[in-house]
């Protein structure tokens, strides 16, 4: 197949990957388990026999159907998601996980599971800092709670064996999906921004085995058509660092890619962050999975091991970023306290950024695809440097 | 406002006490420790620094009515106005040139619980980097029902944790003696603060949710020491002798109403004598009754670890529609009002099926308002008023009380 052909169709399972979960539980019925982002260990759900499923995909429509039971100043994710449910069209689901990771997930979870209920719905209650002992202990013990929750709803137990199997397919398909983002900032005009992220979406979504096979047979198509193009004397493209929760909405990475910037890094949930770093194939697989989480890459909603700052800025030298993009989704606290020591510390390192205020399912285009043509032309001509 | 307290003397002069004892330990080089209103500031004081309370400096400015002027501080920095009120007034205060109610109290060490809320969290966590003071997160994980031994020892091993980075501070060891004295005087000011507040259960009740308020900075600072306990007497004698002379909160109290949560602090005045016009007194509110904490002076760590983990901010939306719904019972509400807070996610998102649900159990009439603790950018005054309005027609017509 052709690169265009796959990329078809993860973009058809973009477009309604109910019916591409459906397909595949025709052939072995299992329990589908939503989760929010971000952080859940889907290893553990994949391990009981469930798949999970990452609500990744918000229909806008959807924003304002939770209204009677939820203000509207609270993040659009949440807000959409849960209005997703009220409606019916998450119904396929049997299960849902949330991650409690801020005032909204702690809140919501509860509301929505006195509302709406699944057959099954649990929290994740992460630790939310993550730099001492204590951390790790707790972390530990808490996946041994999810996994006996999980265990009573499958109604199987989850072997070492079974833990081990979906660590290494989902190991297996970080690194597939690294080594496509790592083509997509190398060759951005065969590979542009939207199709990396749209590949990372569809992989919360799909099993992971199907996942794969179409990763490492997108990466041999697209490597094979690099290597026919003739060296054009292509204008280097702009390489911008995007930091924020999600990479919403989908569409801002066309209008990057539109301005001729190519993102080479970020720390988004739905992208770097939910691709990198792997837990250990051998040892405890608990501890694996702790110690995953534990190192992730920094976040605003934890007090971290590393300092955000600190990694922003090695990011951004270790890419040879030339600015970064702020991707702050309204009323989400956590980037928002987050958010001025972080410029504060790029200005001082002399790198460029950029604030784009986004919501699900509800940004005015023109005005950003105005100010990011500004902030590329600006990156262009070497400015902040 | 119930008529003036004698003991309201008293409170300005112990607090003075503790706000001079804040720039003596600067002066002194006493540690200055900021810590969070629902944070075991016992051990603060058992090791002998100074505990500060920057939510109080942003209850402060809102009251005063300069939030919005601290705020703009802020919002120039890139923090958004939908953020807590408190937190924008604290790191406003950091960038504001003029400061309306005096500067904010330097931290030399920065401790965070939290069990209220992420903001403060992070809004700590940016002051430790604006002050350069050292960071500690005290973690509470989410309680949705009961407790659990995981919960418990997570927050155990952090408390540890915690004396561990005090006595590395201070090089210091950390006094468990002392430890002792100090739950002891906490679960002494937490009693009186707790008959105190019950006394607004009597029918007509010589003191409410509004007086609590005002009388309620001992309890949230002060715990732990002499002076909390002192107070408390005092202020309960007075409303023995109140209830003698019949002087009571509301004269010709007709209503009691339960409150959720916190007061509209620049409006405190407006919602005073809105209630009092109609011979409502606001007997109750889940707010003030956060600090009744009874500590196992026999197990302290794992008892304050309790306490601190499972205040009801922190929990469940079966369990707080429970606790409210007790409070309301016991304090024998006619009705209920519940703040939907901008500034404060933790205990607005809910709010609106909380009221349904409370109704239908309890077949009490209740309101759900919007509105924002500090901003009075927020503030509708016309809306809010109808509201109260139909609100109060309903209550009448449905109590007989006109
Ligand atoms: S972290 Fe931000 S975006 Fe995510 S649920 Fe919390 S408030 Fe919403
Ligand atoms: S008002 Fe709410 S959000 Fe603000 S500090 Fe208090 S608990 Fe936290």
């Amino acid at each position: 197949m052709q690169g265009r052909e796959i990329l078809a169709e993860f973009a058809r399972i973009l477009s309604d990957p109910a019916s591409v979960i459906r397909d595949d539980a025709v052939r072995e019925p299992v329990k589908i388990i939503g989760h929010l982002m971000a952080d859940v260990p889907e290893e553990l759900v994949h391990a009981a026999g469930a798949h999970p499923f990452g609500i990744v995909l918000y229909d806008g429509t959807d924003l304002n159907r939770a209204d009677a039971h939820l203000q509207t100043w609270a993040c659009s994710p949440v807000r959409c998601a849960f209005g997703m449910a009220l409606t019916g069209k998450l119904d396929f689901l049997d299960g849902l996980i949330v991650p409690v990771i801020c005032d909204t997930t702690r809140t919501v979870y509860t509301l929505w599971k006195k509302v709406r209920p699944f057959n099954f719905t649990e929290a994740f209650l992460l630790p939310r800092q993550l730099y001492r002992p204590s951390a790790r202990n707790y972390l530990l013990g808490e996946m041994g709670r999810l996994k006996a929750r999980l265990e009573q709803f499958t109604d199987r137990r989850i072997t070492a064996r079974d833990l081990y199997r979906s660590i290494r397919l989902y190991n297996r398909n970080r690194a597939l999906l690294r080594c496509l983002y790592d083509f997509h900032v190398r060759h951005p005009e065969v590979l542009g921004n939207r199709s990396v992220y749209d590949v990372i979406r569809a992989s919360f979504l799909i099993p992971k085995e199907v996942h794969s096979d179409l990763v490492a047979r997108l990466i041999s198509a697209l490597e094979q058509e690099a290597a026919g193009l003739k060296k054009k004397k292509e204008k280097p493209r702009v390489r911008v660092f995007v930091s924020g929760k999600l990479g919403e909405p989908p569409v801002l990475m066309d209008v990057l890619d539109q301005a001729g910037a190519v993102c080479v890094g970020d720390d988004l949930c739905t992208g770097s962050r939910y691709i990198a770093g792997d837990a250990a194939e051998n040892g405890d697989p608990y501890v694996a999975l702790a110690d995953r989480q534990l190192d992730r890459l920094p976040a605003a909603f934890f007090a971290n091991k590393q300092d955000r700052r600190d990694f922003m800025i090695k990011k951004v030298r270790e890419t040879k970023a030339n600015g970064v993009i702020f991707l702050h989704l309204k009323f989400c606290e956590p980037e928002n306290y987050d958010y001025p020591y972080l410029e504060e510390s790029l200005r001082a390192a002399g790198i460029p950024a950029l604030r784009l205020e986004t919501e699900v399912g509800n940004v005015s285009l023109g005005q950003i695809r105005t100010r990011v043509g500004a902030f590329v032309e600006m990156l262009e001509e070497g400015g902040g440097r | 406002m119930t008529a003036p307290f004698r003991s309201a003397g008293l409170l300005k002069e112990i607090m003075a006490g503790y706000y001079a004892k804040g720039e003596e330990a600067k002066a002194r080089g006493i540690p200055v420790a900021w810590v969070t209103a629902v944070f075991p500031v016992e051990i603060i004081y058992a090791a002998g620094l100074f505990p500060y309370y920057p939510e109080n400096f942003g209850a402060l400015a809102a009251a005063r009515k300069v939030a919005e002027k601290l705020s703009a501080a802020a919002e120039a920095r890139g923090y958004y106005a939908d953020l807590c009120g408190y937190a924008r007034c604290g790191l406003g205060d950091a960038y504001a040139k003029e400061h309306p109610v005096g500067e904010i109290l330097k931290p030399d060490l920065v401790l965070a619980c939290n069990t209220q809320c992420g903001s403060l969290q992070k809004w700590f966590e940016g002051a430790g980097r604006f002050y350069r003071a050292p960071y500690f997160l005290l973690d509470a994980p989410f309680l949705e029902g009961a407790s659990t031994a995981l919960i418990k020892r997570y927050f155990v091993d952090q408390i540890e944790e915690m004396i561990d980075f005090i006595e590395v501070y201070t090089d210091r060891q950390f006094d468990f003696d002392r430890l002792g004295e100090v739950l002891f005087l906490a679960n002494e000011a937490c009693r009186l603060w707790n008959e105190i507040l019950d006394t607004a259960a009597l029918s007509p009740a010589p003191f409410g949710f509004f007086d609590a308020c005002f009388h309620m900075a001992p309890i949230v600072t002060l715990r732990g020491t002499q002076a909390a306990v002192e107070y408390y007497r005092e202020l309960k004698k007075e409303l023995e002798e109140r209830v003698e002379k019949k002087v009571y909160a509301v004269p010709g109290e007709r209503f009691k109403l339960y409150w959720d949560h916190i007061p509209v602090w620049p409006r405190l005045r407006w919602f005073s004598d809105l209630f009092a016009r109609h011979g409502a007194l606001v007997a109750v509110s889940q707010y003030t009754h956060s600090w009744a904490h009874r500590f196992d002076l026999e197990r302290p760590l794992e008892s304050l670890a309790e306490n601190y983990t499972e205040a009801f901010v922190n929990r469940g939306f079966e369990v707080r529609v429970q606790l409210k719904i007790d409070l309301m019972m016991r304090y024998g509400v006619d009705g209920f009002v519940l703040f939907s807070n901008r500034s404060c996610k933790p205990t607005s998102f809910g709010l609106y099926d909380k009221r349904r649900i409370i109704s239908e159990r309890t077949g009490l009439p209740g309101i759900v308002f919007e509105a924002d603790m500090a901003d009075q950018r927020y503030f509708a005054e016309e809306q809010i008023g109808e509201k109260f309005r139909v609100f109060f027609d309903h209550l009448k017509t449905r109590t007989g009380k006109v």
